[in-house]
C-alpha cells in the first residue's frame, strides 16, 4: 500500500488526500482504489496549486478506466477545491494482486 | 500519461437502442414458440421454426452482440469506433429487414418481401462489418482477441450472403446443390463462425477482467483460433462436395479440439480468479458454457444418425439448435447484459459526480431479486424444453415455453429498471 515519509513536509496533507481517495470505488469490483493498490504516488505541488496522482488500472483495457480516472479528478476537485488535479496513469510497475491490501482482499472474498 | 478508455458521447443511445430491440425480440420468441409447439416434432425446415430461429439468432443474439460490440470495440481493438452514423444506418436497415423477413417466413411468402428483407439484413450486416474493419485499421497492437472478432465478422458476412442466396433460391432455384445442404453451411457459418468466434474473442478479454484472474494462458487461444477456422473451412468444402460422411467426424473433432482449448482458458480464468464469489450474471455465463458442452456432445450423434438416414437425426438437430440458440447464446446474453448495460448507464449518469459523494454502483442499477427469478426460470426452461424436445412430450415443451416467457418478461423489466432508475443527484 502507498505510504509516505513522516518527515515529508506535506505528510498530513497527503494523508488527507489518501483518505479522500479511499472513497473512490472501482465500480465493478466495488473496492476502493487505495485498497486495490491502484494509487502509486501522491505529489503536492504547492507552487502550481496542483495535486498529482500517479496511478494504474487493473488492466490496460479496463472498460471502466476512464470512469475511475474521472472519479479521482472529481474527488480531488471536490475535497481540495484550491488545487488542480493531475492524474497520470502509468503501466509500470504493472498492477498485480499482491498490491491489494488485506482489507481489499477481504472485500473481494479472497 | 497513457490513454485510458473513455465513453464516447454517442455511445449511450446506440448501445441502449440495440439492447432494447434485442429485449423486444426476445419477448417475441416465447409466444411464437407457443404457436409452433405442434411443429417441433417435425422437420426443422419449416416456416414457423425458420421464423423463430431467425428472430432468436438475428433479432436477439446478433442485435445485442452488435450493441455490445460498439461498447466493447474500444476495449478489444483499443481504438475508437470508426462511425456512429454507420452504426445507426446498420441497425435501422437490419431491424427493418428483420421484421419483413420474420413475417414473410412465418406466413411463408417466399417472394418479394422475403427477398427485400434478406437484402436489408445483408445491408445492415455489411455496414456493421465495414464499421468494425475500418475501425480495425487503427489497431496499434494486433493480438489474438482481435483475430477472433475480425474473423467472426467475415463469417457473419458469409452467413448472410448464403442466407440471401437461399432466399432467392426459393423463387429461382439456381443453386447447384440441395437447399438443405446450404442450410447446414449457413447454420454452421452463423453458429460456429459468427457466434462462437465472437464469443470466444470477447469472453477471452472480459472474463479475466470481471473475475480478476491471474493465471490464464493466451497460448490456448492461439491454438483454438486455427483449429476452429480450419474445421469450419474443411466442413464447408467437404460437406459441399460430399455431404455428411465419415470425414465429418474428423472435422467435428478438430472443432472440438478448438473448443477444448478455449474451455481450458476459461477454466484457468475461473480457477485463478481473485474475486471468489460469483454473482448471478457470472453464474449465467457458467451455465452458458455448460450448455455449449452439452450441444457439442449431441453433435456426434447427429452425424451418426444422419449417416444411418435415421429420423432421430432430425429430432437431435432441433435439440442441438435449441440448446445453442436458446441455451448457450441466450444464457450468455442474459448474464452479460447485467455486466455491460449497467456500466454504460452508470457512466452516463454518475461519472460526473463519482468521487465527490456516494453514488449507486453499476450492480445496484438492476433488480437482483428479478435477476434471480430470471436465472431460476431459465434453468427450468432449459431442463423442461430440452427433455420435452427429446422425448417428444408436448406438455413438457409447453412448460418450457412458459418458463421462457417468464425469463423474457423478467429480463425486459430489468433492462427497463436499469435504464430508468432515477438518479439520486
Amino acid at each position: 500500500m502507498i505510504s509516505f515519509e513522516i518527515t515529508d513536509e506535506n505528510f498530513a496533507f497527503k494523508m488527507e488526500i489518501l483518505n479522500a481517495l479511499s472513497t473512490v470505488l472501482d465500480p465493478e469490483l466495488q473496492v476502493n482504489i487505495i485498497d486495490l493498490g491502484l494509487v502509486y504516488d501522491i505529489a503536492v505541488l504547492k507552487s502550481e496549486q496542483s495535486i498529482q496522482i500517479s496511478m494504474t488500472l487493473s488492466s490496460p483495457h479496463c472498460p471502466m478506466g476512464g470512469a475511475i480516472v474521472n472519479s479521482v479528478e472529481n474527488c480531488i476537485s471536490h475535497y481540495f477545491p484550491l488545487y488542480k488535479p493531475q492524474v497520470n496513469v502509468v503501466w509500470e510497475p504493472a498492477w498485480s494482486f499482491e498490491q491489494i491490501t488485506e482489507e481489499g482482499k477481504k472485500q473481494l472474498g479472497m | 500519461m497513457n490513454t485510458v478508455i473513455t465513453q464516447h458521447p454517442s455511445l449511450y443511445k446506440i448501445v441502449v437502442t440495440h439492447y432494447l430491440l434485442a429485449a423486444i425480440s426476445f419477448l417475441a420468441i416465447a409466444p411464437m414458440l407457443a404457436f409452433a409447439v405442434a411443429d417441433l416434432d417435425g422437420h426443422y425446415f419449416q416456416p414457423h421454426l425458420l421464423s423463430i430461429t431467425h428472430i432468436a439468432a438475428l433479432g436477439w443474439g446478433t442485435v445485442i452482440i452488435f450493441g455490445a460490440c460498439y461498447q466493447l470495440v474500444p476495449v478489444i481493438l483499443d481504438t475508437e469506433l470508426f462511425s456512429y452514423k454507420m452504426a445507426w444506418l446498420s441497425i435501422v436497415t437490419f431491424y427493418t429487414g428483420l421484421l419483413d423477413f420474420i413475417y414473410s417466413f412465418w406466413i411463408f411468402e417466399p417472394g418479394l418481401h422475403l427477398q427485400c428483407g434478406s437484402l436489408l439484413l445483408l445491408t445492415g450486416i455489411s455496414l456493421f462489418v465495414a464499421n468494425v474493419f475500418i475501425t480495425s485499421k487503427k489497431i496499434k497492437k494486433p493480438d489474438v482477441y482481435q483475430d477472433f472478432i475480425l474473423t467472426s465478422c467475415i463469417w457473419l458476412l458469409v452467413t448472410a450472403i448464403l442466407g440471401v442466396l437461399m432466399v432467392f433460391n426459393f423463387r429461382y432455384a439456381f443453386l447447384p446443390q440441395d437447399h438443405l445442404l446450404f442450410l447446414k453451411l449457413h447454420a454452421h457459418a452463423g453458429l460456429a463462425g459468427w457466434f462462437l468466434l465472437l464469443i470466444i474473442g470477447v469472453s477471452a478479454k472480459l472474463l479475466p477482467m470481471f473475475l480478476v484472474s491471474t493465471g490464464q494462458k493466451v497460448a490456448w487461444l492461439k491454438w483454438c483460433f486455427p483449429l476452429l477456422n480450419v474445421a469450419l473451412l474443411l466442413f464447408f468444402i467437404d460437406t459441399y462436395f460430399f455431404g455428411l460422411n465419415r470425414f465429418t467426424y474428423f472435422i467435428a473433432s478438430l472443432a472440438f479440439g478448438g473448443i477444448v482449448c478455449w474451455l481450458i482458458y476459461v477454466y484457468q480464468c475461473f480457477a485463478t480468479r481473485l474475486r471468489k464469489k460469483l454473482d448471478v450474471a457470472m453464474s449465467h455465463t457458467l451455465i452458458s458454457i455448460l450448455l455449449l458442452i452439452l450441444a457439442i456432445a449431441v453433435l456426434p450423434f447427429i452425424i451418426f444418425y444422419q449417416l444411418k438416414a435415421d429420423v432421430l437425426a432430425v429430432r437431435l438437430t432441433v435439440l442441438y439448435g435449441s440448446i445453442l440458440l436458446l441455451g448457450w447464446i441466450t444464457s450468455l446474453i442474459l448474464g452479460q447484459t447485467f455486466k455491460t448495460l449497467p456500466f454504460i448507464v452508470w457512466t452516463k449518469r454518475y461519472q460526473h459526480i463519482a468521487g465527490t459523494k456516494t453514488t449507486l454502483l453499476p450492480a445496484q442499477l438492476y433488480n437482483t431479486a428479478l435477476l434471480n427469478i430470471q436465472f431460476i426460470a431459465f434453468l427450468l426452461f432449459v431442463v423442461s424444453f430440452s427433455f420435452g424436445l427429446f422425448l417428444q412430450l408436448k406438455w413438457l415443451i409447453f412448460i418450457g415455453v412458459v418458463c421462457l416467457a417468464i425469463v423474457a418478461v423478467s429480463y425486459f423489466i430489468n433492462v427497463l429498471i436499469t435504464l430508468l432508475k432515477k438518479s439520486e443527484t
